[in-house]
């Protein structure tokens, strides 16, 4: 136990005194902050963009009430001239709403008007403007009819069975989750940032810098020194990740996201329970950045294998992006994917059952330990010592 | 004291070490002669505890090396082959950790700290953090760390290699010091007039085997020759 503190202490002095390690470790949290509120002040910007709504329109002058009405929506409206069927499929517009000749004679007798909207249905990014141009289109359909009915003495609401409010538009939703996506890739990305330098000095740095020999001379078994490295490692790596995850968290409560329909409020029981889903992270970084150094001869070598692993993190956030399937409790107990859950529900405002974050801590715990035993096992071996 | 019998180690095809034998004694000095490459490092490696033979039996103390590395590590002090010190810890701080890990208490490891420092003439050094040290300093934290925890037997694998007059000279005086306090020293070199200045004892390796063992004289007669180093040169050679 003593050799155990001992070794943790002098990797964690000597951490501490390395500047560039130092840097990358705690770069990583006070950018958080900054990227948080950019990243979610973008998206608020985008989303007030999107109400506004252009149409292109033929045969404005025919429907002089219509117009009014949706330039009182703040819908702008422009002339078009040319070929709307070419236009639309040369995708210079998104769509082309054609308004006829005999508009007001048809009103005038109360025959249906037929308006046509020219669209590309393959067009996916164009799908959204339709969709809403249509709703507009239905509403003053509506609104008129109504009128007609209250003119001949009947309640409109005879009309209407149903009241359906549509609240949130899929792009919405699809933009925010994108946003929440990123956010748990950083938090998760500043686990196996904070703890690199040390992890890769305390193992390939000690081969290369000729002090594995002397250090493995002392009457110490082999698991208490990758266990006081590996500690010392994980150290930094949770303080790295939960400043990051904390500044994530306070940067988030200063954006105002009501914009965006999203509602983001975290208790303390909340963020202490994420410290404890998110901590054995921390060790699963460490431990396997250290497996990969103990292969690694020197410094360089042991960064290229260990830059690899960056790529981790990702995983989950792909995985989640094209299954986007409803969370299920046995998801948290995967490693990384388990934590990045963790994050999108409670960064999200989705409530998480407390097993969860148990499972999270629990499974990446274990299999850290397993790592950490087969860096033991490896400093076991007598090829260690050669350059 | 430090008993080796019929040493074996390969590595893959290579028989580094190919049945060596011998006994360090304590209060006196051993040195192990040898060309490069004879199988001296592997031998000390081996007493260390760092690798383990193939067959044989290597002792400390009557400890069974192999079965029992923690013990014997305990009682041997080491300056090994590699001389890496951390570049952001100060000299007192390697020889404290070393202790550390030797498991000195506290209180006795302050004053064994200052005692080598002011033995090695390190006042000056002790609290700079070791980057940039010459070699010769270097060697002295390695030499203070090897020492802290005062054991029974000292190795040193080619301790003087590279090292200026003046350090040489610490070195050597240190070597006597600890043969006067009935400490073991067993130390490796190719360095004929190091060994014949200091050495009680002498084993020549070569080829992984020993060839010839005693005191000077005993080898000087053995090989039929006055000079030592010819006498080495004969025996190695197999003349």
């Amino acid at each position: 136990m003593h050799t155990i503190t001992a070794v943790l202490l002098k990797e964690f002095k000597d951490g501490r005194r390395d500047r560039r390690a130092l840097m990358s470790a705690f770069l990583f949290p006070v950018l958080a902050p900054v990227l948080v509120y950019f990243l979610l002040t973008t998206i608020i910007e985008l989303r007030t963009n999107e109400e506004a709504i252009t149409i292109p329109m033929v045969g404005a002058e025919n429907a002089p009430e219509l117009v009014q009405w949706l330039n009182e929506r703040h819908v702008t409206l422009e002339a078009f001239n040319g070929d709307p069927e070419q236009a639309v499929r040369d995708q210079e517009v998104e769509l082309v709403l054609i308004i006829p000749e005999d508009y007001q004679y048809r009103l005038a007798d109360f025959e249906t008007i037929p308006l046509t909207l020219v669209q590309d249905g393959s067009r996916t990014d164009a799908r959204q403007s339709i969709v809403d141009v249509r709703e507009l289109l239905h509403a003053y359909n509506n609104e008129t009819a109504a009128l007609r009915l209250v003119v001949r003495g009947v309640s409109p609401q005879l009309m209407q069975v149903l009241s359906i409010q549509d609240q949130d538009t899929a792009s919405r939703q699809e933009r925010t989750a994108t946003a929440l996506n990123f956010i748990p890739l950083y938090i998760i990305l500043s686990a196996f940032v904070a703890g690199m330098g040390l992890a890769v000095d305390t193992t390939a740095g000690e081969r290369e810098r000729k002090s594995l020999e002397p250090l493995l001379l002392n009457p110490v078994l082999r698991y208490h020194i990758v266990l006081g490295k590996w500690l010392a490692a994980s150290l930094f790596s949770a303080s790295g990740m939960l400043l990051t995850l904390l500044l994530c968290i306070v940067a988030m409560l200063q954006v105002p996201l009501e914009q965006i329909g999203m509602d983001f409020s975290i208790t303390w029981q909340q963020i202490l329970l994420m410290f404890l889903g998110m901590t054995p992270l921390a060790l699963l970084a460490s431990s396997l950045q250290m497996l990969l150094g103990m292969f690694a001869k020197s410094f360089k070598d042991a960064q290229s294998y260990i830059g690899l692993l960056n790529f981790l993190p990702v995983l989950p956030m792909l995985y989640t992006m094209f299954n986007p399937v409803a969370t299920q409790d046995w998801m948290f107990a995967i490693p990384i994917l388990g934590q990045h859950l963790l994050l999108v529900d409670v960064l999200g405002g989705t409530a998480v059952p407390v097993i969860a974050y148990f499972l999270s801590a629990g499974t990446s715990l274990l299999i850290s330990v397993a790592i950490a035993a087969a860096t033991a096992k490896l400093m076991e071996r007598e090829s260690i010592l050669n350059n | 004291m430090i008993e080796v019998n019929q040493l074996k180690k390969s590595f893959g095809q290579i028989k580094a070490v190919d049945d060596v034998s011998f006994t360090a004694r304590d209060g006196q000095v051993t040195g192990i002669l040898g060309p490069n490459g004879a199988g001296k490092s592997t031998t000390l490696r081996i007493i260390y505890g760092l690798l383990k033979q193939d067959a044989g039996q290597a002792y400390v103390d009557g400890i069974d090396i192999q079965s029992q590395r923690l013990q014997a590590q305990q009682r041997m002090g080491v300056l090994p082959d590699s001389h890496g010190l951390y570049a952001r810890l100060s000299a007192r701080e390697h020889i404290q950790y070393f202790g550390q890990l030797q498991q000195v208490p506290g209180e006795l490891l302050e004053q064994r700290t200052n005692e080598l420092i002011r033995l090695l003439d390190m006042e000056n050094i002790a609290d700079r953090r070791t980057e940039g040290f010459s070699l010769g300093e270097r060697m002295k934290v390695c030499l203070c760390r090897a020492m802290i925890h005062e054991p029974h037997n000292i190795l040193l694998d080619e301790p003087t290699n590279g090292l200026d007059v003046m350090t040489t000279r610490t070195v050597r005086e240190i070597i006597s010091e600890l043969k006067s306090r009935g400490v073991t020293v067993l130390f490796s070199s190719h360095l004929m007039h190091e060994v014949n200045r200091l050495c009680d004892q002498i084993v020549i390796i070569s080829n992984g085997k020993v060839v010839s063992s005693g005191t000077a004289d005993e080898i000087r007669a053995a090989a039929g020759d006055d000079n030592l180093e010819d006498a080495f040169v004969k025996l190695v050679e197999g003349i």
